[in-house]
């Protein structure tokens, strides 16, 4: 009787053994192994030696480019993040729509996704190129002279912005997927009520979908902070170090420089202030995130909920 | 019941992936065992190239394979994972026995010096290499490579444009003077050309020729930057250079400049011979000469060398070294051109290498430089100051900023 309660119980973890195996040997013990090689200074040849909190205390006293490499890295997230929600949804409510043939613009907007980064890499270094680049012949036909985007360091960070926002389609296939899931009666009703399609949008699509907002603009943050593969391939740091990322710079103190406990401590940094804007954006969610669950603690809240019927 | 069966199921399978998973790489690790299966002795040997032209390692090492009943050498192709890769190695005791190797003062620590192997092997095989080689494939007064492969840097003009600009074309005597002059003439007869084109961000490993050629240095013996680095000589050279950018004569390029000088928009640039193969299959009139000099003292050319080397915490020193010895013959000397320069004197004499003129200059300039180290190999952390100087380079030459040569030096030499 005994034995048959355990092997119960036992069965589920059973089924998640294989998962919490890759979990605890490629994920929690390089993670913990990380954190205990940050408080020493770890070449690569020589024995590591103990240095406390000394890699802490180099990376906020004496070494200059790791806050200019955070500042970097903050503005490319702050930019990027908001820029890459509104084209994702936007393309999202585009492949909504009823019309024909939208399957094939669906997968056209979600290729560049599928293509490894280094590819994009490539191709949007001759695209950005300032002398023969296809984007600033397309600006020569409307008048404009281009920017040498890869070497002018004020327009850099925006070309790698522009770069990364071709991997759009993902996040786009997550909002398309909750768009098509609000009930279409929602917005018959709306349609009889006189709403027009930018005032459905605003008070149906966009209170329904919040809950996918707070987890893409999560896993954007994150995604932001860790973007390596673009800026080492395409601008490597450069120009005059105006994109030398936060993981750029990270990377190249661990596989460049050899310091592989002060790169661990750089990592450990930056885990601590996805966390802490991760925290925040959580801490902030229960103002503008609406479940259909607390729908009555929305509406309170002065939110306008137009769903109907189906209740 | 039937829970029980599943429930076996998935435990025999996690079971079996996890052992599959070490089995394998028990078997193909240098960790594992003593490296040695069914009386051969296992060695790993990691490149850094890549496509046909690890077609073509795999065939030379198939052939030593055949020819050696006791040892089996396996290629990885590491490509341009390479420097990660044996880092990572080095870091986890996970190194291949043999493996392709530049940057020695980064990595000496985990390699084996070679000096009393090449000893053994008798006086006539360390001489038969070019002599310059070997400052590039030691540290620390140890020997950790035999050369391979090298290029040194020498100047490349394109023939059709110098006759539209109805200039002679340069020789192996030629100044920077001359560059300048050539230049001037160039961008103001051939319409939409530069007369000459070099890099916006030079690898500061590169560039530290052009230092030398003026009789100077990053640093001296002791490794001080101050008043070397920010040395008039080391300024003159810098100032030539952002000159002839301002005035409009050169163009500073995003990368090497091969791709404008392919293109015909260049008449010179200085580069190694890896362009050589894609020149030719463009069909460009192009030639070679020594770079110039600055009149008073012939022209020094950085060497980009690359070596094999083995890992000292190799088991199997012996077959390692072996192996080696076959990689570096002349037999795969002259199994290599096409791809690299050969290194030793008799396969240059016997394949007539130096009556190509596209390719003698280079040997010229390697034997032109033999007295010089770069400062990778004397300053201590060269990856931080070669990325300091970068920027530093950058500020003068990148078109946005042209910062003061003589400021922005000073400040690079206090870092």
């Amino acid at each position: 009787m005994k034995q048959k309660r355990i092997s119960r119980k036992a069965i589920p973890y059973l089924f998640i053994l294989p998962w919490i195996i890759g979990f605890l040997v490629f994920t929690i013990g390089p993670l913990i192994f990380s954190l205990v090689m940050s408080f020493f200074d770890w070449p690569l040849a020589a024995d590591p030696k103990f240095v406390g909190f000394g890699n802490y205390i180099e990376m906020f006293t004496s070494d200059k480019q790791f806050s200019k490499s955070l500042i970097i890295s903050l503005k490319y997230a702050a930019i990027f993040v908001p820029l890459n929600m509104i084209i994702a949804l936007f393309l999202a409510m585009l492949i909504t729509q009823p019309v024909r043939g939208v399957k094939i613009f669906r997968t056209i907007f979600y290729i560049p996704t599928v293509i490894s980064g280094v590819a994009v890499s490539i191709l949007w270094g001759w695209i950005l190129n300032g002398d023969y680049g296809v984007l600033n012949y397309l600006l020569s036909l409307l008048g404009i002279e281009g920017p040498k985007w890869l070497v002018d360091p004020a327009w850099a960070i925006l070309a790698v912005i522009i770069a990364s926002a071709f991997g759009v389609g993902s996040m786009m296939l997550i909002f398309y997927t909750d768009i098509k899931n609000i009930p279409i009666d929602v917005y018959e009703a709306a349609t009889i009520d006189g709403a027009n399609p930018a005032r459905q949008f605003f008070s149906i699509t966009l209170p329904i979908i919040t809950p996918t907002i707070l987890f893409n603009l999560i896993t954007s943050i994150i995604s932001s902070f860790q973007q390596v593969t673009l800026v080492m391939l395409l601008t490597g740091g450069g120009p005059l170090k105006s994109t030398y990322f936060y993981g750029l710079y990270t990377y190249n103190n661990a596989f460049k420089h050899h310091k592989l406990g002060y790169a661990s401590a750089n990592a450990w940094v930056m885990f601590l202030i996805i966390l802490v804007l991760t925290a925040l954006v959580f801490k902030s969610s229960s103002a503008w995130v609406f479940y259909e669950s607390e729908a009555g603690g929305v509406a309170k809240k002065g939110k306008k909920s137009k769903r109907g019927g189906k209740r | 019941m039937r829970k029980k069966l599943v429930a076996m199921l998935i435990l025999a399978m996690t079971g079996t992936m996890f052992l599959g998973g070490c089995g394998s790489d028990g078997g193909s690790g240098s960790g594992g065992g003593d490296g040695k299966s069914g009386g051969k002795v296992k060695i790993r040997f990691a490149s850094w190239d890549e496509a046909e032209d690890v077609d073509a390692q795999q065939a030379a090492v198939d052939k030593f394979n055949d020819a050696h009943d006791d040892i089996e050498v396996t290629l990885e192709a590491y490509g341009g994972e390479f420097d990660t890769k044996i880092s990572a190695g080095m870091g986890s005791n996970d190194m291949p026995d043999v493996m392709y190797m530049w940057n020695y003062p980064a990595y000496s620590q985990g390699l084996e010096p070679l000096d009393t192997y090449i000893e053994k092997e008798g006086e006539d095989y360390k001489k038969n290499f070019y002599d310059t080689l070997w400052n590039y494939n030691s540290y620390d007064g140890s020997t950790y490579g035999i050369p391979i492969g090298f290029t040194t840097h020498a100047l490349f003009y394109n023939k059709d444009i110098f006759a539209e600009a109805g200039i002679d074309e340069p020789t192996n005597d030629w100044t920077w003077e001359d560059v300048q002059a050539a230049s001037k003439t160039i961008t103001e007869k051939c319409e939409g050309k530069k007369g000459f084109s070099f890099q916006m961000k030079p690898d500061p490993y590169d560039y530290e020729m052009y230092l030398w050629s003026n009789g100077t240095a990053y640093v001296d013996a002791e490794g001080t930057l101050e008043g070397n680095l920010n040395s008039d000589k080391a300024k003159e050279v810098f100032q030539m250079f952002q000159d002839m950018e301002k005035e409009g004569s050169a163009v500073a390029t995003e990368k090497s400049g091969t791709d404008e000088f392919r293109a015909g928009n260049t008449g010179m640039y200085v580069y190694g011979s890896w362009s050589i193969n894609t020149l030719k299959e463009d069909g460009v009139n192009f030639g070679v000469v020594n770079i110039p000099s600055f009149g008073s003292q012939p022209s020094i050319s950085i060497l980009s060398s690359s070596g094999i080397s083995m890992s000292k915490d190799s088991k199997n020193k012996e077959a390692a070294w072996e192996f080696i010895k076959f990689w570096t013959s002349e037999e795969m000397n002259k199994e290599r051109i096409g791809m690299e320069l050969p290194v030793l004197y008799s396969v240059v004499e016997s394949e007539g290498i130096m009556e190509q003129p596209e390719y003698a200059p280079f040997y010229t300039m390697l034997e032109q430089s033999s007295d010089y180290t770069p400062s990778s190999f004397i300053y201590g952390s060269w990856s931080e100051l070669s990325e300091n100087l970068s920027l530093s380079f950058e500020r003068v030459f990148n078109p946005s900023a042209m910062e003061n040569v003589s400021d922005v030096l000073d400040e690079a030499a206090q870092q």
